[in-house]
C-alpha cells in the first residue's frame, strides 16, 4: 500500500513523500504514525497533504505536532489540504495590507 | 562519552588542526594563495572584502576574519595584509585572535618590501607553523565541548520531515550530553517565532529572537523586497506547502525541541556554557551564515539538504544531510548521509537521528567528510549590508 509519512503522532495530516496519490487510492502511513488508513478523495500531487482525520471548518491543521494553520472548509478524511482549505494564522501579507489600509 | 580532539592552549577543542593562511583585506589575496599553495596542509580563506567598507561592515567583517582565526580547529594563522588598513588591519585581526593562545604571525606586504619578499617571509613562517602543529596529537575529550552549527540549504519536500527533523533528533543527543548548537538563518524562523519564544530560556531570549527577525524583515523591506507578504511562495505553494508556519517549522526541526540558551548577534560566540540550543542573527545566505557560525567557534557543522549540495567551509567539516534518494544518487560524491530510509520503512526516524549524530562523532573524531577529501573549499563569505565607498 501507498503512504503518506506523518512527522508528528498529534498530526492530521500526512505528506505525499514518496509518490503522488491517485484518487480512490487506499493509502496508508508511516513515521510517527502507522496505523492510520484513509482513501484518497482527491489526486494528492507529490510533496502535498492528505487528511487522515475529519477536520472541520475552524478547527486545527496539525502538522509537526503544531499549527499550521485553521481549516477554512470542512475537510474530510482523505481530502487533499492546501491553500484552498487552510488558512495561515500567522504573517499573512496580505491581511496585513488590507488593515493597514482600512487603518489608514 | 567522549571523542579525539586537539586542545588549544585556551582550553578550547578542534576537530581539526589546521594551518590558516587568512588574508585581512582583499588585496592580500594573490600571496595568500600562493603561500597555501606552497606549505602542506594549509588552508588559505581569501575573500572580497576589507576595504572602503562603512564602519559597521567593517566591524562585521573583522569579526567574521578574526572569529574564524580563533576557531579551535586552527592550531595556527598567519594573517596577510598589504597596507595599513583602517580598522582591520592584520595586526587587529591577530591582537582579537591572541587570547587563544596559538601560533599567529601577521605579514604586511608593504611592510615586507613588496608582494615576493611577502610571500617568501609567510612562506618561511608557515613551513615553521606546519611542522610545530604537527606535533599536536588528539586526545580524549567530552562531548560536551561539542559546538554544532545547523545549516538548511537547497531545501524541498524532503528536508523538513527527513533531514531536518533527524539532525533536530542528533542535536538533542548532543545537547543531552551536555554540548550546544547554532542555527542562524532567522529569515527562516519567520512564521514559527511563536515555537521558538516558546524555547527560549528566558524572557529576554524570547524578546530578542522576535526583534531579530522584525530587523531582518525590516531590512528587506527598506530594499523592496516584501519577504512575509509573499510566503509561501508560488514554488512552495506548487510544491505542497500550504503555510509560513508550515515552511519554518520544517527549517527549524533541524535544532530539536531543547531550550534556546542565547540570542547571538551575527558572528558572534556563545558567552554561554550552558547545554542547549544557540540561535544567531544572521541572512538566510548559505556560505555567509555558515561562515558566522564558523565564526562563532563552531567546530562542526550539519548541512541537511533536498536537492543535494557541494557547500564545505574551508576550516569547519561540513556534513551534508539528505533525506531526497534522488539527490543522494546525483550527489553522492559531495552528500555525506542518505536519510530518505524514513520514507520507505528501512529505518525510523530516532534511527535516521542516530546516524546523523554518529557521523557528526566521527568527524569531530578526524573522519574526513567527502567535500574535505576532495579539498573542496567553496563556503567562505563574509556578511553584509552597506554599500563600498
Amino acid at each position: 500500500m501507498k503512504k503518506v509519512f506523518v512527522i508528528d503522532a498529534a498530526d492530521n495530516v500526512g505528506t505525499a513523500v514518496v509518490a503522488a496519490i491517485q484518487k480512490g487510492e487506499q493509502i496508508g502511513t508511516n513515521g510517527r504514525i502507522t496505523d492510520v488508513e484513509v482513501t484518497a478523495n482527491a489526486d494528492i500531487p507529490y510533496g502535498h497533504k492528505i487528511a487522515l482525520a475529519d477536520i472541520p471548518a475552524g478547527s486545527t491543521v496539525m502538522k509537526y505536532g503544531l499549527s499550521i494553520g485553521t481549516a477554512s472548509a470542512d475537510i474530510k478524511a482523505g481530502d487533499h489540504v492546501h491553500v484552498h482549505n487552510v488558512e495561515s494564522n500567522r504573517g499573512r501579507g496580505d491581511l496585513i495590507e488590507k488593515t493597514q489600509v482600512a487603518a489608514e | 562519552m567522549e571523542f579525539m580532539g586537539y586542545v588549544r592552549p585556551d582550553g578550547s577543542v578542534g576537530v581539526r588542526n589546521h594551518l590558516l593562511i587568512l588574508s585581512g583585506t582583499v588585496y592580500a589575496n594573490g600571496v595568500v594563495e600562493r603561500v597555501a599553495q606552497s606549505i602542506y596542509g594549509a588552508v588559505p580563506i581569501t575573500h572580497a572584502l576589507g576595504r572602503c567598507q562603512v564602519v559597521p561592515d567593517l566591524r562585521v567583517t573583522r569579526r567574521f576574519l578574526s572569529g574564524t582565526g580563533a576557531n579551535p580547529n586552527i592550531g595556527a594563522v598567519i594573517i596577510i595584509d598589504h597596507f595599513k588598513e583602517e580598522g582591520c588591519t592584520a595586526y587587529d585581526i591577530a591582537e582579537d585572535i591572541s587570547p587563544t593562545g596559538k601560533l599567529i604571525a601577521t605579514v604586511n606586504i608593504r611592510g615586507e618590501g613588496g608582494y615576493i619578499s611577502a610571500i617568501e617571509k609567510a612562506t618561511r613562517i608557515a613551513q615553521d607553523f606546519a611542522r610545530q602543529i604537527s606535533m599536536y596529537n588528539r586526545e580524549p575529550v567530552p562531548v560536551s565541548r561539542l559546538l554544532l552549527g545547523t545549516e538548511c540549504g537547497t531545501s524541498d519536500t524532503t528536508s523538513g520531515l527527513a533531514s531536518n527533523p533527524a539532525n533536530g533528533i542528533a542535536a538533542e543527543k548532543i545537547i543531552a550530553l551536555g554540548g550546544r548548537t547554532i542555527m542562524a538563518e532567522c529569515t527562516e524562523w519567520m512564521g514559527c517565532e511563536n515555537w521558538l519564544t516558546d524555547n527560549a530560556a528566558t524572557p529576554e531570549v524570547a524578546e530578542a529572537i522576535v526583534a531579530g527577525v522584525q530587523h531582518m524583515e525590516a531590512r528587506a523591506l527598506a530594499s523592496g523586497e516584501d519577504i512575509r507578504g509573499s510566503q509561501p511562495t508560488g514554488d512552495n505553494i506548487a510544491g505542497g506547502l500550504t503555510t509560513i508556519e508550515e515552511k519554518s517549522m520544517g527549517a527549524c526541526k533541524k535544532i530539536g525541541s531543547s531550550p534556546i540558551v542565547e540570542y547571538l548577534d551575527i558572528a558572534v560566540p556563545p558567552t554561554r556554557t550552558a547545554p542547549g540550543n544557540y540561535v544567531m542573527y544572521g541572512p538566510g545566505m548559505g556560505a555567509e551564515s555558515i561562515s558566522s557560525m564558523a565564526a562563532a567557534g563552531c567546530q562542526v557543522l550539519t548541512f541537511c539538504t533536498g536537492g543535494g549540495h557541494t557547500s564545505n567551509h574551508p576550516i569547519m567539516p561540513t556534513i551534508k544531510v539528505t533525506g531526497n534518494r534522488q539527490s543522494y544518487e546525483l550527489m553522492k560524491d559531495t552528500v555525506d548521509v542518505d536519510v530518505s530510509g524514513v520514507f520507505f520503512d528501512e529505518i525510523t526516524l530516532d534511527e535516521a537521528g542516530q546516524i546523523v549524530f554518529d557521523e557528526v562523532l566521527r568527524v569531530s573524531n578526524g573522519y574526513l567528510t567527502k567535500s574535505e577529501a576532495l579539498k573542496d573549499n567553496n563556503s567562505f563569505a563574509i556578511h553584509r549590508v552597506g554599500p563600498s565607498i
